[in-house]
């Protein structure tokens, strides 16, 4: 059913399974579940992860997007890799108990739901595959996460205004704290997500992967909608009197498309570049790359 | 064991003799050692706080027992006995270590987790160090009951959440803004409890205030003390969009702060958020503000409740901190009879020996002309037996004392032998 290299995967997902119930155990029985076994179940899920993503990688001569189940585990490990970065750098200890159950139960979907059989098409070895994928996955990353504060911000802002106050209430940071990180999130994935939309155009214009209306295709239509929420956040932010509750609501809508943009053309059947069949008998044919038009382009 | 303890507290006696027979910290060094010159054999530590005066006494010798403590307080402060006698408890033995645990970990407070009696307990101890009326047996109790007091404080709710309503207003404060320095606190009227609601912001980094009050000279006094600026009470509107945090307490009959107000002010701090806290009864600010995004309010009330489920919270954990603190006490029990069970034995070998080494010299004269080889096997088969005797009752001893039950133990076989009988009579 699993082939082995998934396994591997699977002890990954142990690790954050184990991990999540110790974060929010720790929350409602600090004393039963210590935080700091669940910072090395993380620690130690993460490292997996990544061996994972580097085996894969290194037996596919290129990033771990060859199929939607490699792109859903790379995405996943950003997630979990950004959050650390954050828990560790800012002392949020409230942010992982939100984080791992959502990566845990999307990495059981990603090995239960998602089927193997689509792979890349592309030529996959070009520079623009990197310019592309890279910026767009780690803006992915960053607007989860903050779609991860957002649903802080709410749970903290909803025990303020009904004045109940539960487990959860000592443990989550201040609602400016949140606001903050929010706002942090989203202006660090914002950039990135436009470079990652400029140079798949540019991709797509000068190799013609996606055929010639590439601007048609479903993803790049999503992405360009995902692309205008986060630059409507941030124009209402900086302009009117939009804080807080608002902005959460409208991160959470952000999310949404973008988990849309991720897997929706997929389960809807268009392909992005994806197909079923051989990746190396198809790539040359499909994708010539000129090696001028790099250059000239860029 | 020998150790006794007498005191008072707030449930016991009235304030008025508690302060009779409080030491002041300059007088208690002064009672231990005069203390100690009466009971040159003794461990003694005095715990006097506002709350309670409690003296902690052990001693080699049988010379201490509530009397003779009463009389010591009697003496000391010049009061007759009669006059705070039945305000005291008396505590012996276990009794007494686990007492002082409760103590050192605030069950004993009137406020139910409070932490600063575990500094109080320190500092009495430490006095009593540098006084060097302490020894073995009370160094190890009041380290012991300082390990106590951090583990219930950290393994139990006993000590968490603030339960009075300054500074639960001020938990509520730090759950919406991430630090006080550059927010601005807005107080309005100048009570003693808004007073106390900006102490507390100003001791967590609060820098900026305003106040109005009807009466400026009042304002201005207030403003003067924190360093804030006192404004006119017809400038309320105009100051209010600089405010992130209001605390309100006036005696006015009618909402000083109304939705208007606070739309407005919201409007023009750009949806940044708004904390107000209302302490008057009848109430200063309209409760419907609650209502209008990125403003939170809270009144006396809803103070109260918080305060009143956090000590709730407190008490749910006490069961806890007695399961806690009872192994505690078993554990230092048992340290004072592993202390105890190695002497005992060898005052039981002793004793055996003796009454060996006496039947041996009665048997000498009785053999007549033996050769000292067989005189020899004669000593060396009674040691053995004795030994073997001994061998059991030793072992057993040890295993005692260290699971608990050594101190019956040592008394059983004491009282078995006649040893302690034997001890006092060789004293006397």
């Amino acid at each position: 059913m699993f082939s082995p290299i998934q396994f591997v995967f699977i002890a990954a997902i142990v690790l954050y399974l184990l991990d999540s119930i110790w974060e929010v155990g720790s929350i409602f029985n600090p004393n039963r579940f210590s935080k700091r076994l669940a910072d090395y179940f993380i620690i130690a899920g993460l490292s997996i992860h990544c061996a994972f993503l580097i085996i894969v990688s290194a037996q596919s001569g290129t990033l771990p997007i060859s199929t939607l189940f490699e792109s859903s585990t790379f995405y996943l490990s950003l997630i979990v890799l950004l959050s650390v970065i954050l828990k560790f750098l800012y002392r949020l200890q409230s942010l992982t108990p939100f984080v791992m159950p959502i990566v845990t139960g999307f990495s059981i979907a990603a090995v239960t739901l998602v089927k193997n059989d689509l792979a890349l098409t592309a030529n996959l070895k070009t520079f623009w595959l990197f310019a592309h994928i890279i910026p767009i996955f780690l803006g992915y990353a960053s607007f989860t996460v903050s779609f991860i504060f957002s649903i802080m911000y709410l749970t903290m802002e909803r025990q303020l205004k009904k004045k109940s106050f539960g487990p959860l209430f000592d443990s989550l940071p201040s609602l400016e704290t949140l606001d903050a990180l929010m706002w942090k999130t989203i202006t660090l994935g914002f950039p990135l997500l436009t470079i990652g939309l400029v140079s798949g155009t540019v991709w797509a214009k000068t190799t013609n992967i996606l055929g010639l209306l590439w601007y048609l295709d479903p993803k790049v239509l999503l992405g360009s909608l995902t692309w205008l929420i986060y630059a409507a956040i941030l124009h209402l932010r900086l302009g009117a009197s939009f804080h807080g509750t608002r902005v959460a609501i409208v991160t959470i809508v952000g999310f949404v498309i973008v988990i849309f943009t991720f897997i929706g053309p997929f389960l809807m059947g268009h392909k992005h570049g994806y197909d079923t069949g051989s990746v190396i008998l198809e790539q040359e044919i499909i994708a010539p790359e000129a090696p001028g038009m790099i250059k000239v382009e860029s | 064991m020998n150790l006794h303890t007498l005191g008072l507290n707030h449930d016991s006696a009235p304030v008025e003799v508690r302060e009779k027979l409080a030491f002041s910290p300059s007088s208690v060094p002064i009672a231990l050692s005069s203390f100690a010159q009466s009971f040159p054999s003794s461990e003694t530590v005095i715990l006097s706080t506002c709350n309670r005066v409690e003296i902690y006494a052990t001693s080699l010798d049988d010379s201490l027992s509530k009397d003779t403590l009463l009389d010591f307080f009697s003496a000391f402060h010049g009061l007759p006995k009669e006059e705070f006698a039945d305000h005291m408890y008396h505590h012996q033995g276990i009794n007494a270590v686990r007492h002082l645990f409760f103590v050192a970990s605030s069950l004993n407070s009137g406020v139910l987790g409070e932490t600063q009696i575990i500094s109080q307990v320190k500092e009495a101890y430490q006095t009593a160090t540098t006084a060097e009326t302490t020894g073995s047996i009370l160094n190890q109790l009041f380290q012991r009951s300082l390990t106590v007091a951090k583990d219930v404080h950290t393994k139990t709710a006993i000590g968490k959440g603030n339960i009075s309503v300054s500074t639960v207003a001020v938990d509520l404060a730090i759950k919406i803004f991430k630090d006080f320095s550059e927010k601005t606190m807005f107080i309005i009227g100048a009570g003693e409890m808004c007073e106390l609601v900006l102490k507390h912001l100003v001791e967590r980094g609060a820098k900026t205030a305003i106040v109005a009050n009807r009466n400026f000279d009042k304002a201005k006094s207030l403003a003067e003390e924190y360093e804030g600026k006192a404004i006119n009470y017809e400038k309320l509107d105009e100051y209010l969009p600089q405010a992130d945090i209001i605390i309100s307490s006036t005696a006015s009959p009618r909402h000083v702060v109304n939705v208007e107000h606070i739309k407005n002010a919201i409007k023009a701090r750009r949806g940044n958020p708004m904390l107000l806290i209302d302490i008057a009864f009848p109430r200063d600010i309209d409760p419907e503000i609650s209502k209008i995004d990125n403003v939170y309010l809270y009144d006396i009330n809803d103070l109260n409740k918080v305060a009143n489920s956090n000590a709730e919270e407190r008490k749910k954990d006490i069961d806890k901190c007695v399961t806690i603190i009872d192994k505690e006490v078993a554990q230092y029990m048992a340290w004072v009879e592993e202390l105890k069970i190695g002497p005992a034995i060898s005052q039981l070998r002793n004793h055996f020996h003796e009454i060996g080494e006496q039947e041996l010299e009665r048997l000498r004269p009785k053999l007549g002309d033996i050769a000292n080889d067989e005189w020899e096997h004669i000593v060396h088969s009674m040691q053995r037996t004795l030994n073997k005797i001994l061998h059991k009752p030793a072992k057993v001893g040890k295993e005692k004392a260290k699971n608990g039950g050594g101190f019956q133990y040592v008394e059983t076989i004491k009282h078995l032998f006649g040893i302690q009988h034997k001890k006092e009579d060789s004293r006397k």
